[in-house]
């Protein structure tokens, strides 16, 4: 029989006009965009290129930073263990706010000037790397577009992203972006006892969910 | 055209704290200063041939010309069909 898990999630959720840790709401004056920037300016503030992100790894990456904030987490520069920190992110809309703004530098024949640094953001998969290059970590990065949030799926990938003897914590997520101010994104992280459970993890996962959606 | 260039380099690079006086005009564009990387470097050549009428036929050139901001202007002025 698996033991249930031993503690909580620590999350953050962040929409277009709600920014919280662990249920505790961040204030902020702006929303949309100019909201992302806000709390970039005012808990992060040491990583210029946030300005050069795409939506999707913006929001990702000021998910990720409030919540490696709240519970004391370390960057991994140099460190052996770097490589057990895997980063899995879920999402439904992928790189579609990247991929229309990088078609508008396309779509007129006569002003045809494609933007590399657009381009460089129509893969979802480059919030993860964002996330793995601010804190240095190694290990197994993912981001799996799916029809729709389903905490069991997300659960039972994170689960099997354990059996590698390799990863002992994922900092998985959800995120999505259809414009640049409009996004819905939580971020967790979960370690290996936690992540044993897969029934336990699913229903907290869901949690975080609802608390998103309020 | 040095500041209007400088203008056009924050703007198009994203360099959101960056205020053109921040910008020494002989210091390297990149390495150390602005930090800039290899897709900046693309986006310079992007902005040259949209603002400028200049088409780089080979982008190593980017080296030499993106040396400092004077470097780039006095290119620019030497090159520019519009």
């Amino acid at each position: 029989m698996i033991m249930a898990a031993v503690s909580k999630l620590n999350y953050t959720v962040i929409s277009s006009g709600y920014a919280a840790v662990n249920g505790r709401e961040l204030k902020h004056e702006s929303a949309g965009a100019a909201m992302l920037a806000e709390l970039y300016r005012e808990y992060i503030g040491d990583w210029p290129k946030f300005f050069k992100m795409d939506t999707l790894s913006k929001v990702g990456f000021v998910a990720s930073e409030l919540l490696l904030k709240e519970i004391g987490d370390k960057r991994m520069e140099g460190e052996e263990y770097a490589s057990s920190r895997a980063v899995m992110l879920f999402g439904t809309t992928a790189s579609l706010c990247a991929d229309k703004n990088y078609q508008e530098t396309i779509q007129d024949s006569a002003n045809y000037y494609p933007s590399p640094a657009l381009f460089v953001y129509t893969l979802p998969n480059i919030v993860t790397g964002e996330i793995a290059i601010r804190n240095h970590y190694r290990g197994e990065t993912q981001f799996l577009v799916v029809d729709s949030f389903d905490a069991a799926q997300m659960a039972f990938h994170i689960g099997c992203a354990m059996q590698d003897n390799t990863t002992g914590s994922v900092l998985a997520g959800w995120v999505d972006s259809t414009a640049n101010d409009d996004f819905s994104c939580f971020m967790t992280l979960i370690d290996r006892d936690q992540a044993q459970d897969e029934e336990w993890l699913s229903g907290q996962l869901n949690e975080i969910m609802n608390n998103l959606k309020q | 055209m040095i500041l209007k260039l400088k203008q056009e380099i924050i703007e198009v690079l994203n360099l959101e704290d960056v205020k053109p006086e921040d910008i020494d005009n002989d210091a390297p564009l990149f390495g150390e200063g602005l930090g800039l990387d290899s897709i900046d470097a693309l986006e310079l050549i992007v902005l040259m041939e949209k603002n400028y009428g200049i088409k780089l036929q080979d982008p190593a050139k980017g080296k030499e010309i993106f040396k400092s901001i004077n470097v780039m202007a006095d290119y620019i002025q030497k090159n520019r069909t519009r």
